[in-house]
């Protein structure tokens, strides 16, 4: 009967190793000669498929470096899940889907690489003909930490067939001229909407990039916002904004509840768009036509600033490298990237997956992506407005700060519990005590 | 006489429309898992029904690609198995030593367990996912399962019910030579069938809806249970509620059905712990 | 009876918590309240030691005060709705002949529901577009934003936590009635009793043993909210679901700030204790003085 008692534990202590066994890390096994990167690829499925084609036909010819794709994991950003992979002490060799604010405060705990420092960074530069967009990538420091892949103006999309109907005929293009159309649009659909959004009164930080900063940066002309620690936005501009969803709000026309789909079913006539959108109407909508039933446009301005040249706001991520990587797996991470980037071609296959205009300097010159945008009157209006897109925010404590604008100034403007001067004096306080801190 | 049958009929009636309520939202669930995309949240009861959103959870829909929904189910059986396990061989281990055993300390070894048991766990989160982290179990199976390998629970509702077996069975068995194993293995074991069948069911049930702790000890996309998979979902996949509902199926069902399977002797036991 | 023989095989049976008490208790809460003097982010290579900052600053914290507030609003939401469901469905079921147990297997079924599955049920149900929104809105005017106002968001978080315990709770409390001898209501019953009379007389105090483990442990529940808020309104809007654990939670993975998080954790787990103590101890004079107990 003692044979019971041992076989107990013993029962356990195999469970417990086979369990061991099943727990592979993401250890780069370098003992035959080759070196495996692991590369995180933005949570979105065309994006994924992307980087799983660039990885196999890099592995081609590179027999001695494997090339590891994977979705990164969102709980509850893709942010927070690579930070609590760093924090984890298993962050990937290389990721992609990274904005600047999130790469300074990576870069401010020593968790990037700088790319400068990896040998053949400068090539990269040169091939992908980028010298002149990577300037303005440059940190405090003087070091380059990422490497910036797409930079995409957002537009506003509007519903232009329920626009019509309601006798509005042309695109709003200034604050009076949207609040007409909301009148209009009251009149004959009061169940309508002009913004159905419920992020609106979301105080997540990159939810601000899609509707403060669009209208902000337009309004303002391209302000800065911050510089360095100091906060130097353009308060004209920014309670005007403010004022423009308090006017808004008042008339009836924006709706933060949560809703499914509100712009394609049409109960809300406007929304930020960017390209990602429509292969997934492609897939679920494909009633929605551009020029038929939408169209794109600029952000809104305020009556005295000229429609012409209008700025916007920028989503522009790049590829960075972590700090943990070994010093082949930087150098392979390098390799990696000059594989993808001394082609233009890869660059076309990207703009085809996944709509976004590649952060290059020959993006209106070279021939390969002309064509393209010729082929896709709905992507046009996207590269048009590349010259005019102004990046997000890259001080370290961008989420914070974000946060504040959210919490403190639109959120409650959207919700009417306070002014837009009020909510803007709250925000700028919140703000410069947390840049001083 | 007749009034009480009367009134018995509507105790039925009104029993069963509570029921109906409590488990309207399964239904809503499974119904709309099924529905036409079109349809999807539209109505109480869809119109028209296909296997798109099912087809779509595997296949990634026409875009893309499709997430590791088979591969988590798999992980989340084999972390709330292993875990479950591990949490009832401990409790019945420990809770036999606090309840039939007398050894030095075994007072103080009792109101430690009491102790922790009342402890808020909250303050432990960011330290246990340091010691998991520093030992190297980040993003593994076992960063899922060691944490959770004993339940104070467990060994709480174990000691229980052992202290109420009458020790003249246990000291009959030693007189026939059997040890303190044997003596839990043959005798106190084969006597908790019940509250062992309640100690497993809730025990796996929480392991398998756990999100926090998952959710922030895993970052592959192939460790993921399903749990945190579904709850990821909703961001990449926001548009699509069809499918959302047929993902909430399949981690739902299984769990069901594992509990109807021991319904029987899950209410058996339960009267027991009621007493 | 038992002889100090067995000493050394009582701590070999008890070792699997003794482990587990000193690697996942006794270390972590030593190494939580160490890391709640540092300024530690969780990735950085170096940290300072800022003394009791973090919790100077975790008091003033908007968040932090929300969570404080939010636990005792949850508690006065979730503990009457639960506790009214769970006692109609044992008043329901509890006399029944036949098929009871069926009823109480049925009832039980929300309790196996991961709180992401009926979050996101919810959400569906609730969004604007939905059909139960769309007859509230046509047939009876009521336009709800159900997620987006600070009461409404709170109680639907209550409520979907209510729906998963209540049929845990009733089987608690038809064991409650089940112990009531039936002849002290047909003794009552001569004495011409009134059925308020007869509730309040009779059954509460005879059931109160049981409505007391209920109420412990949906107080419990109250303090330990996560699942449904991450899934359900991420602790908004402004900070009206913002249940401790999700502060943490945001703190420490969000926003890397594993010093302060832990302060936070502190903290939160002192109110907890207290508070819980505390009610017990209120729970407990209540019975007595009532004669219940």
């Amino acid at each position: 009967m003692k044979m019971k008692k041992s076989s107990l534990f013993l029962s356990t202590s195999i469970l417990a190793a086979a369990l061991a066994g099943c727990s592979t890390g993401g250890d780069s096994g370098s003992e035959d000669g080759t070196t495996t990167i692991e590369f995180w690829a933005a949570p979105n499925p065309t994006q994924q498929v992307y980087w799983e084609e660039m990885a196999e036909a890099f592995e081609k010819e590179n027999e001695d470096i494997k090339v590891e794709v994977s979705p990164m994991k969102e709980s509850p950003t893709s942010e927070a899940g690579i930070q609590t992979a760093i924090a984890g002490k298993s962050a990937p060799t290389m990721s992609e889907n990274i904005n600047r604010g999130f790469a300074a405060q990576l870069a401010e705990s020593k968790a990037l690489v700088p790319l400068n420092e990896i040998e053949g960074f400068e090539e990269l530069l040169q091939n992908r003909s980028m010298e002149e967009t990577i300037k303005t990538w440059k940190f405090a420091d003087d070091n380059q930490y990422v490497m910036p892949i797409y930079s995409n103006p957002m537009l506003f999309g509007w519903r232009i067939d329920v626009l019509k109907e309601a006798g509005v005929e042309e695109v709003p293009k200034t604050y009076s001229e949207m609040l007409e159309a909301a009148d209009k649009l009251k009149v004959k659909f009061p169940d309508k909407y002009i913004w159905a959004k419920p992020d609106l009164a979301d105080p997540t930080a990159w939810k601000r990039w899609f509707d403060f900063f669009m209208l902000y940066d337009a309004a303002s002309g391209g302000n800065n916002f911050i510089e360095g620690d100091q906060f130097v936005a353009d308060d004209a501009a920014g309670v005007g904004v403010l004022q423009l969803l308090a006017d808004l709000r008042e008339r009836d026309v924006l709706l933060t509840k949560q809703a499914t789909d509100p712009f394609e079913s049409g109960l809300g006539v406007f929304t930020d768009i960017g390209p990602w959108t429509f292969s997934y109407w492609e897939e679920k909508f494909p009633e929605m036509v551009y020029g038929e039933t939408f169209d794109l446009a600029l952000p809104p301005v305020p009556d005295d600033v000229s429609t012409e040249n209008v700025n916007t706001f920028a989503d522009t991520k790049g590829i960075v490298v972590y700090a943990s990587a070994t010093e082949e797996e930087r150098a392979a991470a390098m390799e990696f990237m000059n594989f993808v980037y001394s082609d233009p071609e890869n660059d076309l296959t990207w703009l085809e997956t996944t709509k976004l205009p590649p952060a290059r300097d020959d993006l209106s010159s070279n021939e390969a992506f002309t064509a393209f945008f010729e082929e896709n009157p709905e992507l046009k209006p996207y590269a048009d407005a590349i010259p005019n897109a102004i990046p997000s925010i890259d001080n370290a404590k961008y989420n914070e700060l974000q946060t504040h604008i959210g919490s403190m100034a639109v959120n409650p403007v959207v919700e009417g519990t306070t002014s837009p001067e009020d909510g803007w004096e709250e925000m700028k306080r919140a703000i410069e005590e947390e840049l001083n801190k | 006489m007749v009034g009480s049958s009367k009134g018995l009929v509507f105790r039925y009636i009104i029993a069963f429309a509570l029921l109906s309520v409590m488990v309207f939202p399964y239904l809503y669930m499974v119904l709309n898992s099924f529905a036409s995309w079109d349809q999807v949240d539209k109505s109480i009861i869809p119109s028209s029904f296909s296997f798109r959103s099912y087809e779509w959870l595997f296949t990634g829909g026409e875009g893309g690609m499709s997430r590791p929904w088979i591969r988590s189910f798999f992980n989340s059986v084999i972390v709330s198995s292993a875990s479950t396990a591990l949490m009832m061989v401990s409790g019945a281990m420990v809770a036999f030593a606090l309840a039939k055993m007398k050894f030095k300390g075994r007072d103080f070894i009792n109101n430690a367990v009491l102790f922790q048991m009342f402890f808020p766990a909250i303050i432990l989160l960011i330290p246990t996912f340091l010691i998991v982290q520093n030992v190297g179990m980040y993003d593994s199976y076992l960063a899922m399962i060691l944490p959770k390998a004993l339940s104070l629970w467990a060994v709480f509702m174990y000691t229980n019910f052992f202290r109420a077996i009458p020790d003249t069975f246990i000291e009959s068995a030693r007189l026939d030579g059997a040890n303190n194993l044997q003596i839990l293995l043959k005798i106190v074991l084969p006597m908790s069938k019940s509250i062992t069948t309640v100690i497993f069911l809730f025990l796996f049930m929480e392991r398998w809806t756990e999100l926090l702790w998952d959710m922030i000890v895993v970052r592959s996309d192939h460790m993921l249970t399903l749990n945190v998979l579904l709850s990821q979902m909703f961001g990449p996949y926001g548009g699509y509620p069809g499918p959302l509902y047929a993902a909430s199926v399949i981690l739902t069902v299984p769990i069901i059905i594992l509990f109807l399977c021991f319904a029987k002797q899950f209410k058996e036991g339960m009267q027991f712990t009621l007493k | 009876m038992m002889k100090k023989r067995f000493n050394g095989t009582g701590w070999l049976f008890a070792s699997p918590y003794l482990f587990y008490g000193v690697i996942f208790f006794i270390i972590p809460l030593i190494w939580s309240f160490y890391l709640a003097l540092t300024d530690w982010n969780l990735i950085a290579p170096v940290y300072e030691f800022i003394a009791f900052d973090n919790f100077i600053e975790a008091v003033q914290n908007p968040g932090v005060q929300a969570a404080f507030f939010v636990t005792f609003k949850f508690m006065g939401a979730f503990v009457p709705m639960v506790i009214v469901s769970s006692l109609i469905v044992a008043l329901v079921v509890h006399g029944l002949p036949r098929f009871k147990g069926l009823f109480l297997i049925g009832f039980f079924l929300p309790y196996l529901a991961s709180g992401v599955v009926s979050s996101l049920i919810v959400k569906g149900l609730l969004s604007y577009n939905s059909s139960i929104n769309v007859v509230l809105r046509e047939s009876f005017g009521l336009d709800i934003d159900w997620l987006n106002s600070p009461l409404s968001a709170l109680l639907v978080v209550a409520a979907i936590i209510a729906w998963k315990f209540t049929g845990y709770y009733a089987l608690i409390l038809t064991a409650g009635f089940e112990g009531i001898n039936k002849e002290i209501y047909e003794a009552a019953a001569i004495d011409g009793v009134s059925a308020a009379q007869r509730f309040f007389r009779i059954t509460l105090p005879l059931l109160y043993p049981a409505l007391f483990t209920t109420l412990i442990l949906s107080i419990g529940v109250s303090f330990g909210i996560f699942t449904e808020v991450y899934q359900l309104t991420g602790g908004g809007p402004n900070y009206a679901t913002n249940t401790w654990q999700m502060e943490i939670f945001n703190q420490a993975f969000t926003n890397l700030n594993a010093g302060y998080a832990s302060a936070v954790a502190i903290i939160a787990s002192i109110v907890t204790f207290v508070a819980i103590i505390m009610i017990r101890k209120i729970l407990e004079a209540w019975g007595k003085r009532n004669g219940w107990v």
